[in-house]
């Protein structure tokens, strides 16, 4: 014993950010010893420390995981069927490099199709790079849509004329109300800490509030009232708040007046002047099955306390006219006077990281290629609105239409006739809407290269698939922040196997295509050249101490120079002024994306006739244990809850189901076969199927894995929100005599 | 001095993240040893529901039941700290004893790999950390610092006294 110990080396702690996917971003002390991960320990420094979640505690396992990618392959056997040879890197670079260049050569640049994703949230090792090389080198087609959140997005920019549109978490600590609508940061994190102040705030005497189709665990720990919804149908609800507002003129005039316009024409909308439809609180409540005196005394609660915060979730954008949704929650906050004030909230458009804290994010850039030619020249989308530079080309498709464009192509009114695809740090077979669907397109392509950690759902249609590294064996940079900061991903352990990082695969496809930008840098190089537009002074004390925190003296405020002074600040928008009525939305003329916000019918609703045969509507939520797809092999997280569908105990009642069984769920884009979690947390009428579950479908084609895409529908809302809340599904016991 | 930990319900979110750290500084593998667990209970009727986390791992307590109920003596309360102590080597193994360490702990603390006959292990509140100056791991780990441990007298000053306290 003492005599093999003494063989072993010195074990090292090494300090390091994390660049997990999960939302949050925090520091791990890694323990490493004889270039072997040990142990891993998370922050111990100042306070507030990034605590870091499940995930990345499980994260040795997920280094270690024995089903990771070892070698570049080649595929042996069908398209899905999981059959592939071991090749060398450069066989496999080559190969890339050999059908790009032939399908370019053969039908045009916008042939080739580039799936990035944020599979990884650091800073250098992005698809990005392999979009610039890509751009370099003759151009590609690229993607739009946001699948977390482009209707918050689209909501935001239309509204407010900026995606800097919402106070740091930590402003909640000087909210008295915060209402938590399809919002559950305990499982889905938006940004590390969060809730912690959420959990300060709570213990300080602040009401929190929660509206959402679950019961969820942010509900049960930080909420004194649920306020449960059917899917789809926040808008009617919002709506109808204001109608209680204007009625009882709880609503702050003076704001409006001062700092919006169109409040005139949403109230005639909401009083029915148009279509004769009062948009009443019992209006809402035969939608939304939301009693109307809940409604009553929510609109009255919001628009006499404050301040206060209500705190829109990306969940229920994600849904057809999700962006509706987002411009609802806005006028809201700007008829309480929400907006520009500590303990306030404008809205929730996107990821916290990009406003950093209010801060303009600064890290130098990356090569892009001066821009993608395939998109030069062409006319902006007729419904992109003017400030969503960079996808507003027409030559983009939506992520949601990304099968029906492959299988289509230009004769079904898409931009390009899809070749090849290259897939970096995304998983679009298991995380696209209508996986059956992707199935057959992926199927129809002439080449296809996905560059990952494990033989992903995707992976498995791949001609060449190589082998990435994780984040514990490449250097990077991440950027966090409710309290903003810069973190350095530190090289723990060397590279496993064969795998390489995404830098050193664009370097080696780089100077197969002549390019010599890359050749011989490496990531500390570009990592210097990225801190050196930065708001960082040292670079290697960054490295050293793997954090540089930005000082602030108070939490940041969105609009807070408009609002105090809107003479010398307006908002970026047409009028200069919070647009409520939007003249972009109304130059797109578009009866699905109406100048004022409007509840729109939805699809695939509970009032949709074929709710007869699915009368049951089908939310893909966050699942605690996972990151999307990702960690859900980690045995650590896998063994602490199953993949369920959760059904309420009425609804199974009536189906002749009991926890645990094994169910049918379907509809006519595909079935799986899952075990019901029988529960009284959802409403009935709503089953609640986690995403990110790996799609194992058998002979039959069924599902057995449970991934919630093989009943999502692949059409986009009009305002580009994706829609994987929207469906309609049914359940039904699978008899235990049959296989 | 006797140590302890102390657990805020009101704060646990069912996060795991105790648990996991738990499992990976203790090199546990998956599996049905969990020196930490999170329990959940859910209360009530739609929409009428009440939620609750507890996570919990052996009390450490004063008067340990498994340690009278050993008949092999392979459980020990250290007289330096408190922290009760498994010693595997004498331990007789699950269907040798039936288990009785785990039969007479109100809080399920003994835990049994999948073995056959296994050997009892559980909880030793990290006293490898304790000499490093570190709190356990699970204490550590808490992003909602519901967790905490240390000197049973000193935690009583801080959060007050908890009621109850099992065997104590």
């Amino acid at each position: 014993m003492s005599a093999k110990q003494k063989k072993m080396g010195e074990e090292k702690v090494v300090k390091t950010a994390c660049s997990s996917h999960c939302g949050g971003r925090c520091l791990l002390e890694v323990h490493v010893r004889d270039g072997v991960i040990t142990r891993i320990e998370t922050d111990r420094g100042e306070e507030p420390q990034l605590r870091a979640c499940l995930r990345c505690r499980a994260y040795r396992q997920r280094v270690y995981d024995p089903d990771r990618l070892q070698f570049p392959m080649r595929r042996t056997g069908e398209r899905g069927e999981g059959l592939f040879e071991r090749i060398s890197w450069d066989e496999a670079l080559d190969t890339i490099v050999s059908e790009l260049n032939r399908v370019r050569s053969t039908y045009g640049p916008s042939a080739v199709l580039l799936l990035g994703g944020g599979g990884d949230a650091s800073q250098l090792h992005t698809s990005r790079l392999l979009g610039g090389l890509l751009a370099m080198t003759g151009g590609y087609t690229d993607k739009w849509g946001i699948q977390s959140f482009e209707g918050g997005l689209f909501a935001s920019l239309a509204t407010y004329g900026t995606l800097s549109s919402h106070n740091a978490f930590d402003d909640l600590l000087n909210s008295r109300l915060i209402i938590m609508w399809g919002w559950n940061p305990v499982t889905t994190i938006h940004e590390t800490n969060t809730n912690w102040y959420l959990l300060q705030a709570k213990e300080s005497g602040t009401k929190i509030i929660s509206v959402d189709p679950r019961y969820t665990d942010s509900t049960a720990v930080l909420a004194s009232q649920w306020i449960p919804i059917r899917p789809g149908t926040d808008t009617a609800v919002l709506i109808a708040m204001a109608y209680v507002m204007i009625a009882e003129d709880l609503f702050d005039k003076s704001f409006l007046d001062t700092y919006t316009v169109g409040f005139e024409r949403f109230r005639a909308y909401v009083a029915g002047d148009e279509d004769g439809i009062p948009k009443t609180p019992v209006w809402a409540e035969t939608i939304s099955g939301v009693p109307a005196q809940d409604i009553e005394n929510l609109a009255r609660e919001y628009a006499t306390t404050k301040p206060a915060a209500l705190v829109a979730g990306i969940g229920p954008g994600r849904s057809a006219y999700g962006e509706q949704y987002h411009r609802a929650v806005k006028t809201l906050a700007a008829m309480t006077g929400n907006i520009g004030i500590h303990g306030g909230w404008s809205g929730r458009s996107s990821v916290p990281q990009w406003q950093f804290g209010g801060y303009d994010f600064k890290l130098g850039k990356l090569p892009d290629g001066g821009g993608n030619p395939v998109e030069r020249g062409v006319p902006p989308r007729t419904d992109a609105l003017p400030t969503l530079k960079g996808s507003d080309s027409s030559a983009r498709i939506h992520a949601a239409e990304i099968a029906d464009a492959i299988l289509k192509g230009r004769a079904g009114g898409y931009p390009a006739d899809i070749k090849m695809a290259l897939v970096m740090h995304t998983n679009p077979v298991n995380q696209y809407p209508n996986t059956n669907k992707m199935v057959q397109a992926l199927r129809k392509l002439e080449f296809l290269a996905v560059a990952e950690q494990v033989m992903s759902a995707t992976a498995k249609f791949a001609d060449i698939v190589l082998p990435v590294s994780t984040f514990l064996e490449r250097d990077d940079i991440i950027v966090g922040g409710v309290r903003p900061f810069y973190g350095f991903v530190k090289k723990v352990i060397e590279p496993l196997y064969e795998s390489r990082s995404p830098l050193e695969i664009c370097q080696g496809l780089a100077s197969r295509l002549g390019i010599s930008l890359y050749a011989g840098k490496t990531d500390d190089d570009w990592l210097r050249t990225m801190v050196a537009g930065s708001f960082v002074p040292d670079y290697d004390t960054l490295k050293e101490k793997a954090i540089y925190r930005i000082k602030s003296a108070e939490p940041h405020v969105a609009f807070k120079e408009q609002i105090e002074d809107p003479e010398q600040h307006p908002f970026p928008t047409p009028s200069g002024k919070i647009e409520i009525y939007s003249q972009w939305l109304d130059a797109m003329n578009s009866p699905e994306i109406p100048p004022i916000p409007t509840y729109i019918e939805p699809w695939e609703g509970r009032r949709d006739p074929l709710a007869v045969k699915y009368p049951l509507q089908l939310i893909t939520t966050h699942f605690k244990r996972r990151a999307h797809t990702q960690f859900d092999r980690v045995p650590w997280l896998r063994e602490l809850m199953p993949q369920a569908i959760s059904i309420n105990t009425r609804d199974a009642e009536a189906r002749g189901i009991r926890d645990g069984d094994k169910v049918r769920v379907f509809n006519e884009r595909g079935e799986i076969l899952i075990q019901a979690k029988v529960t009284e947390r959802i409403m009935p009428g709503v089953v609640d199927l986690p995403q990110g579950a790996w799609y194992d479908p058998d002979e039959q084609g069924v599902d057995r894995g449970g991934c919630a895409n093989v009943l999502t529908r692949d059409k986009r809302s009009p305002g580009g929100a994706a829609c994987h809340n929207t469906g309609l599904v049914e359940v039904a016991k699978v008899d235990e005599g049959k296989p | 001095m006797k140590l302890a930990f102390y657990f805020n319900d009101a704060r646990c979110t069912g996060c795991y993240a105790c648990v996991v750290a738990c499992k990976d500084w203790h090199d546990i593998p998956p599996g049905p040893v969990f020196f930490r667990r999170v329990v959940v209970t859910e209360q009530g009727h739609y929409p009428r529901v009440a939620v609750r986390f507890v996570s919990t791992a052996c009390h450490h307590c004063d008067k340990p039941l498994c340690i009278s109920a050993c008949p092999a003596g392979a459980i020990s309360k250290r007289a330096q700290d408190g922290i009760v102590v498994v010693d595997s080597e004498l331990c007789l193994g699950r269907e040798s004893c039936g288990g009785a360490c785990l039969v007479a702990c109100p809080s399920d603390a003994p835990q049994f790999g999948a073995e056959p006959n296994a050997r009892m292990q559980k909880c030793d509140l990290c006293c490898d950390r304790w000499a490093e100056g570190k709190k356990p791991i699970c204490v550590e780990a808490c992003p909602m610092r519901a967790l905490d441990a240390g000197d049973q007298d000193t935690l009583e000053s801080s959060y007050g006294r908890v009621k109850g306290g099992g065997q104590s």
